[in-house]
């Protein structure tokens, strides 16, 4: 430990994305100094990126909340904690009472630790008595977990980012892992330079394509025609693993039956992507020893999400490439603890580990558990819940880490919902979007101020622990939700989140062996057993359903929510850049801000000379449901007819061009196919959105 | 294999090399160029060993494990190689490194506090553009560390060495600094760096003249 220039050092877990490395958080004053990554961490192995490593200011910034905040007028008046946990509970109290509980509905955080969503699920389900619990999941892997849970069972990659360096060949479907999850992404630059052969799909020519073997582009929305296409090249050459199918598997025959249909040629018709290039990537991965899929949002956050990750699972148990060192399905997960925040049934349909909230025997667990009656019901998702708002049948939202109004699909219509509540509780570490229509905002706390655990994308627990205090009066999330719950009559009895930790290990057995001990500083990837021994692979001998056989899916192709139409001729692709993270809540108040301060919209050089659209130029980017304004960077790495950009900055306000479209089985967003009319803007500064009630 | 590391007996795997033998019993070698994270690379001279049967010290990070191998870390003409290494590139630095950084460490377990020779060093050429990224080049002992950090761990291939003799340094991009490059900015170079010739901006602002870390940026007005 460098004493000389650190107070002291402190080893814990990233909380940007769902990679999980461990990083050394290095201490002065009172405040961080410096990050460097743990040289021990699993997934990062002494590395991380500029975000884990450098992107720490805006724990000291002025605007941190310290102290919570009651509205008054138009504006928001410092409040003492008792007067905001009195307005809280009285309020959720009234409103229970009136209207039930299923008027009132809470969102946990994939940005916060297990515990913290956890307990935010007790909150709900015993204190209020409602299964209306969602956390932001819902908007990005919802479908992976439902589809991973349909075809193989449990909700979590099937092995761990080492199979990356194990694998042959690997290929990455709508997902950018060099800027979304920087340290898998170096990873798998590495291994493509040893002489993984890397195949991407992708609608953008993303970065890694630049280092692999092959590089599809099919059109936003067509991800499951590449799929079919290449299960019926595989099927059609004979390149099946015929044993593993026989043996580990179910519904093959009418998958092969829907496959004929797929042929090369048909699938180029849909995707765009020549035939060659798909008889190619299908014989390299099916030809190959070892193969890995990954996956992420460019998959999931369409109208038929949850079906391409099926289809992904149908391609690897017909090569057979599941469950063996080098062979393993990855999705990356987005934030932090997307994984765990589900894992931890801050869902409204299950308690922790995926159990219905409708199973007879897991409710009286928690009953007994918790010592309360607990509701049968399923409870509200999050599109749902502003649905309920503004039908008047949701009076009341908790949300706590997580900016709606920025994030969430169709924003005019989130702000409606918000403001159509009677009561709105905020709970974060910076007045946000979404706070600006709360009631009460009370002053949390960052990854870098709280204990607990995370579980990252390979499904590993891992340690959180507190370098620094929350600033001012700030609080911990845990300590908040305990003692609103308390409050509102149901005291959790937690005295730490390690408490909630064992509580959650004794009702879940597949977390039966977790304890802070055992996960230690190399964490432990669930199921973890009574003994302690975890599980790094899963399905090595038997997938985790009752026949024990992976479930072929035999789902047809089926055309996006949205289309290009002569209105609106462009196809919008929403993302991310490496520099921030989602509503950059944190990053923007950070140096990251001297790397890239706004948000632009990448255009081919094709269409921007069609448009008479200059780089840096200003454009209008109209949808069916809303318009923005922003720069373009015209780019040979976006295909002609479409366009991308991302959500980082507020004042571009790229969510008002999503529409409601979003997936059939989870309803995620289709965040990615969005029809958009682009036109170059003569005059400045920019014109910017107006919502209702925003000044 | 089986193979003797300061009379202790040590079983490596096939591959091991002499350092990863010494770690393994314990034994400390110097290395100024040598990172875990990174393909041995073999240049700075510090990790010098005596091996039975070869005439002369033989480099640790990049000797491979015979078996039945008997190795003295502590064999004084290795030593002499290493503070002989330390003090030439001490010699070049404008002034002392910094107490925490490798370099500083190293030279100080094996008790080298100056240098026998003096003459040119370095001159100071400090570059600030980037947020978080800064250059002393003046205390660059071009080690490749931080080159082959950017190649080998991230793969942003942003780094170059250039110059020759006591000109030899590092660059980002051609010369044009970290912002202009394929950098980024994930920081594996200042992790690496035994000098501080590529270190943290922020430690350079803020707690290294003894003072809090600097404020957060304030977030921009919106438009």
């Amino acid at each position: 430990m460098e004493t000389e220039r650190f107070d002291r050092t402190v080893t814990t877990t990233c909380g940007y994305c769902g990679v999980g490395c461990r990083l050394e958080a290095h201490v002065r004053q009172g405040r961080i100094a410096s990050i460097s990554p743990a040289a021990d961490g699993p997934a990062n192995r002494g590395h991380t990126c500029l975000k884990g490593r450098f992107a720490h200011q805006f724990t000291r910034s002025r605007e941190r909340l310290t102290t919570p905040l009651i509205r008054e007028g138009d504006g928001f008046r410092p409040a003492s904690w008792e007067e905001a946990y009195a307005r809280v509970v009285s309020e959720l109290g009234r409103i229970r009472d009136q209207h039930g509980p299923d008027s009132i509905a809470g969102l946990a955080s994939s940005r916060a630790t297990n515990e913290d969503c956890y307990a935010m699920a007790r909150l709900m389900r015993a204190a209020i008595g409602t299964n209306n619990i969602d956390n932001c999941s819902r908007v990005c892997h919802s479908p992976t977990s439902f589809a991973l849970r349909k075809s193989f069972g449990l909700s979590g990659a099937t092995g761990s980012f080492d199979d990356i360096e194990l694998a042959d060949v690997a290929i990455l479907i709508g997902v950018n892992p060099t800027q979304g999850h920087p340290v898998v992404g170096a990873r798998i630059k590495q291994a493509a330079l040893r002489g993984c052969k890397l195949i991407t799909i992708d609608p953008r020519r993303i970065e890694l394509a630049d280092y692999g073997v092959l590089h599809l582009s099919p059109r936003p929305g067509t991800n499951a025609a590449v799929m079919l296409g290449l299960c019926h090249v595989v099927a059609r050459d004979g390149l099946t693993d015929a044993g593993f199918i026989a043996e580990r598997t179910e519904g093959y025959e009418t998958l092969a039956e829907l496959l004929v249909g797929y042929t090369p040629e048909v699938v180029q018709e849909i995707t765009g992507v020549p035939a060659q290039d798909i008889e190619q990537a299908a014989h390299i991965y099916a030809q190959a020893q070892t193969g890995c899929l990954l996956w992420g949002l460019g998959v999931t956050e369409h109208k038929y999400g949850s079906e391409v990750v099926q289809l992904l699972c149908n391609l690897a148990l017909m090569t057979g490439k599941v469950g063996k060192p080098g062979s393993a399905l990855l999705p990356l997960r987005g934030q932090n603890n997307v994984q765990g925040s589900s894992d931890m049934g801050a869902l409204p349909d299950t308690y922790t580990a995926y159990r219905p909230v409708s199973d007879e025997d897991t409710a009286r667990l928690f009953e007994q558990a918790w010592g309360v009656p607990l509701s049968r019901k399923k409870g509200y998702t999050i599109p749902q819940m502003f649905d309920a708002a503004l039908s008047g049948e949701l009076k009341a939202m908790y949300i706590f880490g997580e900016d709606v109004a920025q994030t969430d699909p169709d924003t005019a219509h989130v702000v409606a919902a918000l403001e159509k509540l009677d009561f709105l509780v905020c709970q974060d570490i910076f007045e946000t979007e979404t706070s600006r229509y709360a009631d009460v905002i009370l002053p949390a706390s960052s990854f870098l101020e709280k204990a607990g655990t995370f579980i990252n994308a390979e499904r590993r627990f891992q340690l959180v622990e507190p370098a620094i205090d929350p600033p001012g009066g700030a609080k911990t999330d845990f300590e908040i939700i305990t003692t609103v719950s308390r409050m509102l009559g149901h005291d959790m009895g937690f005295e730490t989140p390690w408490d909630c930790l064992d509580e959650i290990a004794s009702l879940t057995p597949q977390y039966a062996g977790v304890s802070r001990e055992r996960i230690g500083r190399h964490g432990a990837q669930w199921p973890v057993r009574a003994d302690g021994s975890d599980s790094p692979v899963l399905y090595d001998t038997f997938f985790d359903n009752p026949e024990q056989r992976g479930k072929f899916a035999a789902l047809p192709y089926k055309a996006p929510g949205d289309a290009a139409d002569d209105e609106f001729p462009l196809i919008l692709v929403t993302g991310r850049v490496l520099q921030h993270y989602n509503a950059g809540t944190m990053t923007r108040r950070t140096s990251n801000v001297e790397l890239v301060d706004s948000d632009l919209l990448e255009i081919h050089p094709q269409d921007a000379e069609r448009l008479w659209v200059s780089d840096g130029d200003l454009v209008s980017v109209r949808s069916r449901v809303g318009r923005i304004e922003l720069e373009a960077r015209v780019t040979e790495r976006i295909q002609p007819g479409h366009v991308f950009t991302t959500f980082h900055f507020p004042e571009t306000r790229t969510n008002l061009l999503v529409g409601q479209s979003a997936d059939v089985n989870t309803s995620c967003p289709e965040y990615k196919v969005v029809a958009v009319d682009v036109r170059p803007v003569a005059e400045h500064p920019a014109y910017v959105p107006q919502l209702a009630g925003v000044s | 294999m089986q193979l003797t590391v300061d009379g202790l007996q040590v079983q490596v795997a096939d591959g091991a090399t002499v350092l990863d033998a010494a770690r393994q019993a314990g034994a400390w070698v110097p290395t100024l160029c040598f990172d875990e994270r990174q393909a041995p690379f073999g240049a700075c001279r510090a990790c010098m060993v005596a091996v039975d049967g070869t005439p002369k010290p033989v480099p640790a990070c990049t000797t491979l494990c015979r078996e039945g191998m008997v190795i003295d870390t502590n064999d004084p003409a290795s030593r002499r190689v290493a503070r002989t290494v330390v003090e030439l590139v001490l010699s070049e630095l404008p002034s002392a490194p910094a107490p925490h950084t490798e370099l500083a460490q190293v030279a100080a377990r094996l008790g080298v506090s100056g240098s026998r020779w003096s003459g040119a060093v370095h001159p100071v050429d400090h570059d600030l553009r980037h947020p978080y990224l800064a250059f002393q080049h003046e205390l660059c002992i071009s080690c490749g560390r931080c080159v082959r950090a950017c190649d080998e761990v991230q793969g942003a291939f942003a780094l170059t060495a250039v110059g020759r003799g006591f000109e030899a340094n590092v660059a980002a991009g051609i010369g044009s600094g970290f912002l202009e490059s394929s950098c980024v900015s994930c920081g594996a170079c200042a992790d690496t760096c035994p000098t501080d010739a590529i270190t943290e901006r922020l430690l350079l602002d803020g707690s290294i003249n003894g003072g809090p870390p600097p404020e957060a940026p304030r977030l921009r007005e919106r438009r």
